[in-house]
C-alpha cells in the first residue's frame, strides 16, 4: 500500500531505497537458506507429497496432484536464491514488493509440500476454508472502514456483530432466515445510531461509547441467549442459508468449488467490496465522506453536512457489521451460543487498519488471517514438530510480520476519532 | 447538553451493566421445591414402615451454577440424581439456581441455614465457594460435582474417568469409519481435556490391535501429547472450521473436545450430509435434537449417580467423605449411543463393546 502511494508521489520516478533493497535482497536469501536448511535436509529423495485438489463435500472431483517432495523443494529453494542475489545486485525496483510476495508463497509451499511428504493434505479444503474464515472479518473490516473513514472511531463491531448474530437467530427462528438476516442488518443499524448519536451530537469519547456498545451486547445476548434461547431450542434454530452454486463456474475444477460453491455470505462480501470500493472512491457521496473524515472544516465550509455525512456513514456502518454477525449464525453454524464471535469484531478492526482502510485491502488483510488460522489447522493434523500453542499464535504473527515489514505505516484519516464542533 | 449527556451515558452505562451482571435469569433467587417431592409420600408408604428408623426425611439440597438446573448438562443430570433418590427412598429434594458468580456463597449459606443435610454444589466453578463454606461449617456435609481436589472431613469430590467412556467411543468410532480415518480436536489441551482424546485414541488403536486394520486418529498425537487445538470454548464457527479441515482431510467420525464448539462441526456434518459425531459429558443426540442423526455416541458423565449414592449414603446416615471417581464399573461413566443410531451400528460390534466394558471393568484394559 505504502510502495503505491509513492508512487503515486513520485510520478514516473522510480522509488525504492537502497537500503531497502538491499535488506530484501537479504531476506529472499535468508527464506532460500530456511528452504534448504528446515525442509530440503533430511528429506528422503522418494518420498511425495499429495495434494488433494477437491475440498470435501463437494462433487467436482479433481485429480490429485502428486509432487516428489524433495526436487519441488530443491527447485523452489535455488528460485528464491536467485531472486534475492538478482535484488541484490540489479534491485526489482517497482516489482519488489511483488516479488517478495512470490518468494513468501514460495515458502509457504515448499513449507507445505515438506509437511505433507508422505501424507495428503487438502489444498483446496485449506483455500476454501481460508475464503470463509475471511468472510466475517472482512466484513466487520468494511463496517469500521464506513465510520473510520467519515471520522468515527468505531471500535464496537464486535457488540454489533454479536447482536446481529444474536437477533437474526431470533427473528429468523420465529420467522425465516431473510427475514432474520434483515433484522440483525436493522438492529445493529440502531446500535450503530446509539454509537453516532453519543460520539456526534454529544460528542463524547468515541473509544468509550463504542466500549459501553460492546459491554451492553455481551450482557444483552448473554442474558436473553440464557433465557430463551438455551431453554426453547425452537427459538435457536433459524437453519442456514444454502450453498448455492454459480451455474457453469462452480463446476470448473480446483476453482469451482472453492470460489463458485458458497453460501450467499461468500458472495455478497464480494459484492459489498466492489460496490463500497467504487462507493467510496468514484461517487460524489464517497467524496463527501472522506473529506468529512480528513478536513471535516473544510468540507463544511464548501457547504457540506458533516454531521448528516457521519450518522449514515455511522449507521451504515453498524449495518454492515449486523450483516457480518448474522454470517455467524445464518451463514456458519445455524445457532447462537454466549459470546461465540469469540472477539472476530476486534480482528477485523485490526484488519481494516492492517487494510490500510481500503475495501481490498481489509479482504487482502481478513484472507491472510484467515489463511494462517486454516494452515494453523492443517499442520497440526499433519503433525507437525511445532507445538500446537505456537501454531495458534500462527496468524497473529504473521500479521504483525506483515503490518511491519510489508505495509508499513498506514493512513488513518486525519479527523479520525475527533468529534467536529461546528462553530 | 453536557449534563444530558452524561445522564444518558450514566443510564446506559448502569443498564448495560445490569444486563452483564444478571446474566442467566432476572427474578431473586428462590428456594424452589422439588415438584418431586409431593410424589414421595406415595413411594415411601411401602418400605418407610419397614425400614423402621422413622426420622424426617433427610433433605438434599443442590446449589447449581450459572446454567441453571434445566441447561441439559451437569446441573439437570445432578438434578436428575435426586429425582431418583426421592422416587426410589423418598428424600426431601431442594435446589437453589446461582444466577450469577456472587451467588455461590450467599447459595452456599442460604442452605446451611435452611438444615439441610447434604449440599451438593455442581460444577468447577463452585469450588472455591464450596471449599470456604466447608471450612466454615464443620458440622455440615457437602458433596461436589467435578471437583475431586478438595480434602475435607465433611467433603465428598467427584471426578470421572472419562478416559474409560471415550475408549470405548473410540473402538465404535474405528469400527464405524467408512474412511479408516476419525479425527478429534480439543478447545484448550489441559489434564482434564487431553484425557478424553488418549482413551479415544487408545480405544482406536484396540480396536486395530484386534480386527487388523488401520484406522487413523487426526487431531491427537498420544505420545506427544499435542494435537490440534481451538483455543477457545466459545466460537463454534471455529468448530465448524475444525470440523471441515478434519473432513477434508478425510476423517468421517469427529469426537469434539470443546464443548458448544463441538456443535459447529455437527452444522458442518448435517450441511454436507455426510459424518458422525461424538459427543461428549452428555447425550448430544438429545442435546441438539434437531441433529441427532448425525450423533454416533456420546461420552457421558453419569453425575446423577454420584448424587443418587451419596443422597442414599446419607440416608442411612453413612456419610463418607473423600472421593468419589466415576468409572465403568460403577457405571459414573458410559458410553451412550446416539438416539437414531440402534439400527445403524451393527449388532456384532455392540457385543464387543459390551465385552470390553467387561474387559476395561475387570481391569485387562489399560485406557490411559
Amino acid at each position: 500500500m505504502t510502495t503505491s502511494t509513492k508512487q503515486m508521489n513520485h510520478g514516473a520516478f522510480e522509488y525504492t531505497s537502497p537500503t531497502r533493497q538491499r535488506t530484501m535482497g537479504v531476506v529472499f536469501l535468508l527464506i532460500a537458506v530456511m528452504v534448504f536448511g528446515f525442509f530440503s535436509r533430511g528429506l528422503d529423495t522418494s518420498l511425495v507429497t499429495t495434494f488433494r485438489m477437491s475440498p470435501g463435500g463437494s462433487d467436482v472431483v479433481a485429480p490429485d496432484w502428486i509432487i516428489p517432495s524433495s526436487i519441488v523443494i530443491n527447485i523452489l529453494g535455488f528460485i528464491c536464491a536467485a531472486l534475492g542475489a538478482y535484488q541484490l545486485v540489479r534491485g526489482f525496483k517497482n516489482w519488489t514488493n511483488l516479488v517478495l510476495g512470490l518468494v513468501a508463497a514460495f515458502f509457504v509451499f515448499s513449507f507445505l509440500t515438506w509437511a505433507a511428504a508422505e501424507q495428503s493434505l487438502n489444498l483446496a479444503g485449506l483455500i476454501n476454508s481460508s475464503l470463509i474464515k475471511a468472510v466475517p472479518l472482512t466484513l466487520g473490516a468494511m463496517s469500521g472502514i464506513l465510520c473510520e473513514r467519515s471520522g468515527v472511531v468505531n471500535i464496537a463491531i464486535e457488540g454489533m456483530m454479536l447482536s446481529g448474530a444474536f437477533v437474526a437467530t431470533l427473528v429468523g427462528s420465529l420467522t425465516n432466515i431473510w427475514i432474520g438476516l434483515l433484522a440483525a442488518v436493522i438492529f445493529s443499524g440502531l446500535l450503530g445510531l446509539l454509537h453516532a448519536v453519543l460520539s456526534i451530537k454529544y460528542k463524547a469519547d468515541q473509544i468509550i461509547s463504542g466500549t459501553m456498545i460492546n459491554i451492553l451486547a455481551t450482557g444483552m445476548t448473554s442474558f436473553f441467549s440464557a433465557k430463551f434461547l438455551q431453554k426453547y431450542q425452537q427459538l435457536n434454530n433459524p437453519g442456514r442459508f444454502p450453498t448455492w452454486d454459480i451455474p457453469g463456474l462452480s463446476k470448473i475444477p480446483f476453482i469451482g468449488p472453492i470460489l463458485f460453491s458458497n453460501n450467499m455470505f461468500v458472495y455478497a462480501m464480494f459484492v459489498f467490496i466492489v460496490v463500497l470500493t467504487i462507493a467510496l472512491y468514484y461517487t460524489r457521496w464517497g467524496l463527501r465522506l472522506r473529506a468529512v473524515g480528513e478536513h471535516p472544516k473544510a468540507a463544511d465550509t464548501l457547504g457540506i453536512n458533516v454531521y448528516r455525512t457521519r450518522y449514515v456513514a455511522v449507521v451504515m456502518g453498524g449495518m454492515m457489521a449486523g450483516f457480518g454477525g448474522a454470517y455467524f449464525t445464518l451463514g456458519s453454524v445455524g445457532r447462537f451460543d454466549e459470546v461465540m464471535t469469540a472477539g472476530r469484531g476486534f480482528i477485523s478492526l485490526a484488519a481494516m487498519i492492517f487494510g490500510n482502510f481500503v475495501p481490498a485491502g481489509a479482504f487482502a488483510a481478513g484472507t491472510l488471517f484467515g489463511f494462517s488460522d486454516a494452515l494453523a489447522s492443517k499442520l497440526a493434523i499433519l503433525k507437525v514438530p511445532i507445538p500446537s500453542e505456537f501454531l495458534l499464535m500462527a496468524p497473529y504473527l504473521v500479521t504483525m510480520i506483515v503490518l511491519a515489514g510489508v505495509v508499513g505505516r498506514t493512513q488513518v484519516p486525519a479527523a479520525d476519532g475527533v468529534p467536529y464542533e461546528k462553530e | 447538553m453536557y449534563k444530558k449527556l452524561s445522564v444518558i451515558l450514566a443510564a446506559l452505562l448502569v443498564f448495560s451493566m445490569l444486563l452483564t451482571a444478571c446474566a442467566p435469569k432476572p427474578e431473586a433467587p428462590a428456594v424452589e421445591e422439588a415438584p418431586a417431592a409431593e410424589e414421595a409420600p406415595a413411594a415411601e408408604e411401602a418400605p418407610a414402615v419397614e425400614e423402621a428408623p422413622a426420622v424426617e426425611a433427610v433433605k438434599i439440597c443442590q446449589v447449581t451454577d450459572v446454567g441453571g438446573v434445566d441447561d441439559e448438562s451437569f446441573n439437570a443430570t445432578a438434578w436428575k440424581g435426586i429425582e431418583d433418590a426421592i422416587a426410589d427412598f423418598g428424600i426431601e429434594g431442594k435446589y437453589l439456581e446461582s444466577q450469577q458468580q456472587t451467588d455461590y456463597e450467599k447459595n452456599l449459606n442460604a442452605f446451611v441455614e435452611e438444615g439441610c443435610d447434604l449440599i451438593i454444589s455442581v460444577g468447577f466453578l463452585l469450588a472455591d465457594a464450596t471449599a470456604a463454606a466447608a471450612e466454615a461449617n464443620p458440622d455440615q456435609n457437602y458433596a461436589t460435582i467435578d471437583v475431586d481436589w478438595l480434602d475435607f472431613s465433611n467433603l465428598r469430590g467427584s471426578g470421572f474417568a472419562i478416559n474409560e467412556a471415550t475408549f470405548l467411543n473410540g473402538y465404535l468410532a474405528a469400527g464405524m469409519t467408512e474412511t479408516g480415518i476419525v479425527g478429534t480436536y480439543v478447545g484448550i489441551a489441559f489434564p482434564a481435556t487431553t484425557v478424553f482424546m488418549d482413551g479415544f485414541v487408545l480405544g482406536v488403536r484396540h480396536y486395530n490391535e484386534v480386527h487388523g486394520t488401520d484406522v487413523k486418529v487426526l487431531g491427537w498425537d498420544y505420545e506427544k501429547q499435542d494435537g490440534l487445538q481451538v483455543g477457545n470454548f466459545e466460537s463454534l464457527d471455529d468448530g465448524r472450521a475444525m470440523g471441515e479441515s478434519l473432513m477434508d482431510e478425510g476423517a468421517d467420525i469427529i469426537m469434539p473436545v470443546a464443548g458448544p464448539v463441538g456443535a459447529g462441526t455437527l452444522a458442518v456434518m448435517e450441511e454436507r450430509g455426510t459424518g458422525w459425531l461424538i459427543g461428549v459429558d452428555n447425550d448430544w443426540s438429545l442435546a441438539y435434537e434437531a441433529q441427532a442423526d448425525f450423533v454416533l455416541a456420546s461420552a457421558m458423565k453419569n453425575m446423577d449417580k454420584f448424587v443418587y449414592e451419596t443422597s442414599k449414603s446419607v440416608q442411612d446416615g453413612a456419610f463418607e467423605a473423600g472421593t468419589w471417581i466415576g468409572t465403568l464399573e460403577n457405571g459414573g461413566v458410559g458410553i451412550q449411543l446416539g438416539a437414531t443410531m440402534a439400527d445403524k451400528i451393527p449388532a456384532e460390534l455392540k457385543a464387543e463393546l459390551e465385552e470390553l466394558e467387561a474387559a476395561i471393568i475387570a481391569g485387562e484394559i489399560v485406557t490411559k
